[in-house]
């Protein structure tokens, strides 16, 4: 019986120590890179794993591990391993939860670790979302395109000019008047698409740049200790008025099926670079690509997306950085924005990239980065602020009181704020910026 | 039973008998203190602090606060309300419909099984699999399953209605698809409480020239008492307990018209990095379910006594 149950023994242990020697080689002579990456579009996906393929195959000192997480529960998962002391090395963080990370000191600075000649290339809008009180602590591959998809002959038909640049953008109040003549000869009355299919983040992404374009804000910027006044502010409610009565006056198609505008049941459609593949396969020629409205101080418009950051788990920062400024390499740019459709991040990959470049389709969106893009709060509060934002643009679409919805969102944001102390540096984040 | 404890009942061997309750008993006990006490201990605990999610800054302690802010909050008062709206709609019409359902299937006619699994197939399906059928069926516009029925059934002069995200049909379309979710569980519940009554009753009553009505308001009411209300505080407790569906369909929406103690809890911890707020939060949650409970046990008690 014991000479049997040895044996069982030994065999397992040879099976679990074979095993582990047959693991790939590669990792036991190079030092391993932990890298998680989300996983939404499965063109993405395909691209991430052949960059990394590529970079194991093509050096021999670094091993990258990539580890893909569905986007859906990413920041949950992310959270829940910064909790637990068990974030990877490196790994790509959704726009503007980063600074709440680098807050808790689970992110390195970048700026002494990354080239100067690739921080010569980066688009401004990506160093601006990538830095948090003076530091750069994470770089995008890619940025994103927000504006108004509009169908041509929908337009023309009620006589609309058509801007081409964020300065010549219409101004709300002719907006408001082309919405009524466009919902007058509308089969429906509903012209206007605000993607309201989407949820979660899409609502801060997508409406807080007319928020600032009619001179409000999120948060007071200056010292991001209060949104009194600036969220509830005259000019936040005079612009959230307008989309309230848009909804009132049946402009909005509630998008269920995600295809008002592709069956040319809408005229305008208030979304992102994502979609043009598709809208442009639906309307063709017909498809044109156009600023948000000016709500008063100029137009303005939604910047920010994935970016990579290298956590202070990361023992080899250099390392990690240099399979980062690989993925910044244009030719690796263009193939991740090639799957994706996004604004290239590299000034040199938007110049190659036939969606991007001067003239090309999708060229405004890359002229609004440098322009007129503004990026969502810098401050360890987003995580709050984005969430009660979400909440107050739903209850203002249902009909909700806009100054009392307003209130009670300053409300939790300021209260917030001074539960954390006005979140003041501390901790290991602390140490990095005295360090500077 | 009676007559072996009768005959060995010395003192020595009831202190054994004890002791083996208590051994057999650990493991359970085990599992409460570790799975429920000692959770609960730590919410009660969380409660009474300012604890943020992985937060950098020291904790402190700030005594009641975290609960005079939850009921100065606008949405979690609402969200008491609608889980209370919810339970006094949904435990009567579910509890009704499960025996309603449970008599219609307690017969003895060939193929019952197969009516039995139809009915109890919606409690396996996961909800999110529910909730996603249930959102085409709600629907909006004249497309809309339930709309263009109704459509149908009125000749046209129906107005298409957005039933999820209209303040005034949303609670009650989750309401709908929760009932046609969870009504199998307490029918199946109900079916074994139905077959447990002894058949000589009825056909004593019959005897006595009882009719149906009579034999199911004398007998099988009576019968069920304790069944019927194990069923309504599960369906209660579930009630306060609505979740998934919000969570899914409305996000609390329209205008809070759905949100509930649950659905505030998870935001107030995931969204909102509050994790002291959330405790606070389930901490009431928690006493107004043993509250319902020990209500329950009360009113069982009586029956008991009567007995």
């Amino acid at each position: 019986m014991k000479s049997w149950m040895f044996f069982t023994v030994g065999v397992v242990l040879c099976w679990l120590l074979a095993g582990c020697e047959g693991e790939k080689p590669l990792e036991s002579t190079r030092t391993t890179i932990d890298v998680w990456f989300h996983t939404g579009q499965p063109a993405e996906k395909a691209v991430i794993e052949d960059q990394v393929e590529r970079f194991n195959r093509r050096q021999d000192r670094i091993y990258i591990k990539l580890t893909l997480i569905p986007e859906g529960d990413y920041n949950t998962q992310v959270q829940a391993a910064a909790t637990d002391n068990k974030m990877p090395d490196l790994l790509d963080l959704d726009g503007p939860y980063l600074y709440n990370y680098a807050w808790k000191g689970h992110l390195l600075p970048l700026d002494n670790l990354v080239s100067p000649r690739i921080m010569a290339e980066l688009l401004p809008s990506i160093l601006a979302q990538g830095t948090y009180r003076g530091r750069l602590y994470s770089i995008g591959t890619f940025d994103s395109g927000l504006g108004l998809f509009g169908n041509g002959k929908k337009l023309r038909a009620v006589g609309a000019r058509i801007p081409s640049s964020p300065d010549e953008a219409w101004s709300i109040a002719e907006f408001n008047k082309m919405l009524s003549e466009l919902s007058r000869v509308d089969e429906d009355g509903m012209v206007l698409d605000l993607r309201m299919d989407y949820r979660g983040e899409w609502y801060t992404y997508a409406f807080s740049p007319a928020v600032q374009s009619g001179g409000g804000d999120l948060i007071n910027r200056n010292d991001y200790q209060s949104s009194d006044g600036i969220l509830n502010g005259p000019e936040a409610k005079a612009v959230l008025g307008h989309f309230q009565s848009w909804f009132k006056k049946k402009y909005i198609d509630a998008n269920t099926d995600a295809a008002s505008f592709t069956t040319n049941r809408v005229a305008l459609s208030w979304c992102g670079h994502w979609e043009y593949p598709r809208y442009k396969k639906a309307l063709g020629d017909d498809l044109l690509v156009l600023p948000l409205p000016d709500f008063g101080e100029g137009a303005k418009t939604g910047m920010g997306s994935w970016s990579w950051a290298i956590t202070s788990k990361c023992r080899n920062p250099e390392l990690a950085m240099e399979f980062l400024e690989f993925l910044l390499e244009p030719a690796e740019v263009i193939a991740m924005v090639n799957a994706n459709g996004a604004v290239p991040a590299t000034r040199t990959a938007i110049s190659l990239s036939p969606l991007y470049k001067p003239g090309a389709p999708l060229n405004l969106f890359a002229r609004q980065l440098e322009e007129n893009a503004v990026p969502r709060p810098r401050t360890p509060a987003y995580p709050i602020i984005t969430s009660v934002f979400q909440q107050a643009f739903q209850d203002i679409r249902y009909g909700a009181d806009i100054t009392e919805t307003l209130d009670r969102a300053v409300k939790i944001i300021d209260q917030d704020i001074r539960d954390n102390h006005g979140y003041p540096d501390i901790g290991r984040a602390a140490k990095d910026r005295q360090g500077q | 039973m009676k007559f072996s404890r009768a005959k060995f009942c010395g003192g020595n061997e009831k202190r054994m008998e004890e002791l083996t309750a208590w051994l057999m008993a650990t493991p359970a006990i085990f599992g409460l203190v570790i799975f429920i006490g000692l959770p609960f201990c730590l919410a009660v605990i969380f409660s009474l602090t300012t604890l943020k999610l992985d937060s950098p800054l020291p904790v402190e302690f700030c005594g009641i606060e975290q609960f005079q802010r939850i009921f100065a909050d606008r949405g979690f008062r609402q969200a008491l309300l609608n889980n209370t709206i919810f339970a006094a709609v949904v435990v009567p019409l579910q509890t009704m419909a499960a025996l309603a359902l449970a008599l219609l299937l307690n017969r003895p006619l060939r193929g019952m099984i197969i009516f039995r699994t139809i009915f109890f197939m919606p409690v396996i399906f996961p909800m999110a699999l529910i909730a996603i059928v249930f959102e085409l069926i709600f629907a909006p516009g004249p497309n809309g399953l339930l709309n263009g029925f109704l459509i149908f059934l009125s000749n046209g002069h129906w107005q298409p209605l957005d039933f999820l995200h209209n303040p005034h049909t949303s609670l009650a379309a989750i309401m709908t698809l929760s009932i046609w979710q969870g009504v199998g569980f307490q029918m199946i519940v109900m079916l074994a409480g139905l077959q447990a009554i002894p058949v000589s009753l009825y056909e004593a009553a019959a005897m006595d020239g009882a009719g149906r009505w009579q034999r199911f308001v004398h007998i099988t009411l009576p019968q069920m008492r304790n069944t019927i209300i194990f069923v309504a505080l599960v369906t209660t407790i579930l009630a306060f307990r609505l979740f998934d569906q919000v969570w899914i369909l409305t996000q609390g929406g329209p205008n809070r018209a759905t949100t509930t103690v649950m659905f505030e809890t998870v935001r107030a911890i995931f969204k909102r990095q509050d994790v002291a707020r959330g405790a606070a939060m389930s901490v009431i949650f928690f006493m107004i379910v043993l509250t319902i409970t020990i209500l329950q046990r009360w009113l069982a008690k009586e029956k008991r006594e009567i007995e």
